[in-house]
């Protein structure tokens, strides 16, 4: 949504537009605009031809729908919910799940309950008709699900618990999991450690040289760094848990470039989650 | 853990710290106004409380760092109990006992939206009897709480009132994550072109006097609304948009103001990012609007650099043979005369590695940042402990 990550990139294609691209097979790419589901709506449902999109009408339209967050925002997950109910002419889905790559944690509220804040904004007209089908697409649990991702630091842990628990106690839409991306597993176990300090120890320094080679010191700091920053992330992947009413799956840091290599790499760290 | 702290600290931080001839906080210093942006999760509220600190150094400087951000972390940094609107001065003392040896003075402020809000309409609208309307309509409260960019426009007001009532020497902004760039750059123009648009007026009075009957348009417009929205909210709507079209003239010359202050001498923007690729990528593009928005951009800080000890060629080659070469670990027993746990030196080696193929891809990044930049970037090394009370903020404004 809005676009603002790198989807298509991560999936090994150029970026995509409006239109769904496939790029690979079951698995369609699609970059959503709030200016262009609103011209997509107009056509759809005022029959307004894109030329005629241009005139005063079409423009105080605009001006409202993408300047003001409850329109914007309703012409998003509005989209979404009409993929959602898409058909083809054999009555089969058009797709059979849709993945949301949605805005941050600390936005993703207003969007996702943009229907409920509508329906008590508008109490006739058509409009009301289509927020109450918006609504009831995220709010059916069978349907759809909110899966939070989060970071092992405190802030992005502070943010997704935040959101866990207003999505839980005032929305009503469904939990699906958390990750916890980029986790750092321990450099080495407890009884393990010792061996830094002899490969630092003065005494052993050159012989540690002669095996080894010379950068031995920033061998070790390095080796420290990855630890420190694995202990450090420990307790709030542990206070991340015991707050979340979804199971919590770790995906582990990975130093690939950006792209299909790290998208393979995390695809597999979920295949082997339990 | 301190020796492997000290250890960490004497490695220094990758890809040539040596790039700034100056402190931060001193070339920053003549500045009235500093404002730092960026995306969310680059450590922006630490890094505005840390400048913030740094530049209270200077004895007799009165500093005053604003947040915006409700997650009260600026507060926790500087290890102030009572968070609220109003300016605290953080004690000296506690300062210096952290390692912040401030000669000046540091308060901090957090901005409360919604009275924030509340003062903008009653001191731009016309009369009492507007203002009350305005602050009792529902739809206030959704574009007072929501609007795009209103969260951005209402700091900047802000931000102008505090400097204009001259009390701080030096005003530093932790600004909020940005939907985009310029919700916060054209927060005040976009707000006043929104207040004032014609386009909105014709919402305004749909039953105004020769309205229908003037603009050809007018009529297919109202159709759609009345059909979209259903005619009492359409004629609910109008009510309040002809409200708000009351405040434009006082919105747009402080829109004006703003403007003029965002692009003084007097003022300076300074971008915070990380070496991640998201938020190097949103650094840039902030640095491109700052450019073509005529605003001034003094530095770059990317916070969170990996420290040199990752690209050290030798090093490399020694974890790479680490995790490859079998026979390293019985090289080393027989070197240090009692066996080495081989399990453990591959698992080090693999440890290494990863983080040093990190840094070698941020390093790389980094590069493209500092030459599209064209101005001062600091880094400030990763600190692998969590910066929330004072003694971190000491870590980094030493950085600074």
């Amino acid at each position: 949504m809005d676009a603002k990550g790198d989807l298509s990139e991560a999936l090994g294609h150029p970026p995509a537009g409006f239109q769904p691209e496939m790029v690979q097979t079951g698995l369609s790419v699609m970059g959503l605009h709030a200016e262009e589901a609103f011209h997509e709506y107009l056509r759809i449902f005022f029959k307004v031809p894109r030329l005629a999109q241009m005139t005063s009408l079409a423009r105080v339209f605009d001006f409202v729908a993408t300047g003001v967050p409850g329109p914007r925002d309703m012409l998003m997950v509005g989209k979404i919910a009409y993929e959602e109910r898409r058909r083809e002419s054999g009555g089969r889905p058009v797709w059979d799940l849709i993945v949301v790559d949605c805005t941050s944690t600390g936005q993703i509220l207003p969007q996702l309950t943009a229907a409920r804040s509508m329906k008590a904004l508008v109490h006739g007209g058509m409009i009301r008709s289509q927020v109450d089908f918006v609504d009831a697409v995220v709010s059916d649990r069978r349907r759809t699900a909110l899966c939070i991702t989060a970071l092992p630091e405190e802030m992005p842990v502070a943010e997704a618990l935040d959101l866990h628990d207003r999505v839980v106690e005032g929305t009503g839409i469904a939990l699906g999991a958390c990750f916890l991306n980029r986790t750092l597993e321990a450099a080495l176990s407890p009884r393990q450690r010792g061996l830094l300090d002899r490969l630092s120890a003065p005494s052993n320094r050159e012989a540690v040289a002669t095996v080894l080679g010379g950068g031995v010191g920033a061998l070790v700091a390095g080796v420290e760094l990855a630890d420190a920053l694995s202990r450090q992330a420990q307790p709030f992947a542990r206070r991340l848990a015991l707050g979340m009413s979804v199971p919590v799956l770790g995906i582990p840091l990975v130093a690939t470039r950006p792209g299909l290599a790290t998208t393979r790499a995390v695809a597999a760290a979920l295949e082997g989650a339990p | 853990m301190s020796a492997t702290r000290d250890r960490l600290a004497q490695q220094g931080s990758a890809a040539g710290a040596a790039a700034v001839p100056a402190p931060l906080s001193t070339s920053l210093g003549g500045l009235e106004v500093v404002i730092c942006c960026g995306s969310g999760g680059v450590g922006k509220t630490t890094v505005s409380a840390a400048l913030a600190a740094a530049m209270a150094r200077t004895a007799g400087r009165r500093v005053m760092v604003l947040t915006v951000d409700p997650a009260r972390r600026l507060y926790a940094a500087l290890g102030i109990r009572s968070a609220g609107p109003d300016a605290v001065v953080v004690p000296a003392a506690r300062l210096r006992r952290a390692g912040i040896p401030v000669r000046g003075q540091l308060s901090a402020a957090m901005l409360d939206q919604k009275s924030a809000w509340d003062r903008m309409v009653e001191r731009y609208a016309p009369d009492r009897r507007t203002a009350r309307r305005i602050l009792a309509s529902r739809f206030y409260q959704g574009i007072s709480d929501a609007f795009v960019g209103s969260h951005e426009y209402i700091a900047m007001e802000s931000l102008y009132e505090l400097h204009e009532a001259g009390e701080y020497d030096c005003v530093v902004v932790d600004t909020p994550p940005s939907r985009s760039t310029l919700d916060l750059l054209e927060a005040p123009e976009r707000f006043s072109d929104f207040v004032g648009a014609r386009l909105i007026s014709w919402l305004a009075r749909p039953s105004g006097f020769g309205f229908r009957a003037m603009n050809l348009a007018a009529a297919p417009l109202m159709h759609v609304a009345d059909r979209l929205l259903g005619g009492d909210v359409v004629g609910e709507l109008a009510d309040f948009v002809n409200d708000l079209q009351s405040l434009h003239a006082g919105v747009q010359q402080r829109a004006r103001a703003v403007g003029r202050l965002l692009r003084s001498s007097r003022v300076g923007f300074v971008v915070v990012t990380t070496p991640e690729q998201a938020a190097c990528a949103e650094a840039e593009h902030f640095v491109s609007q700052l450019h073509e928005l005529s605003m001034p951009l003094r530095a770059v800080v990317v916070n969170r650099v990996w420290p040199d000890c990752l690209t050290d060629d030798g090093a490399v080659r020694a974890a790479e043979a680490m995790v490859d070469d079998g026979r390293i670990a019985a090289g080393l027993g027989a070197a240090l005369g009692s066996p080495v746990d081989a399990a453990a030196l591959s698992a080090a080696g693999r440890s290494y590695s990863l983080l040093a193929g990190l840094a070698q891809r941020d390093a790389r990044r980094l590069a493209g940042l500092r030459r599209l930049a064209g101005v001062a970037v600091t880094q400030v090394p990763l600190i692998p402990q969590s910066v929330n009370d004072l003694e971190g903020l000491s870590r980094v404004a030493a950085e600074l």
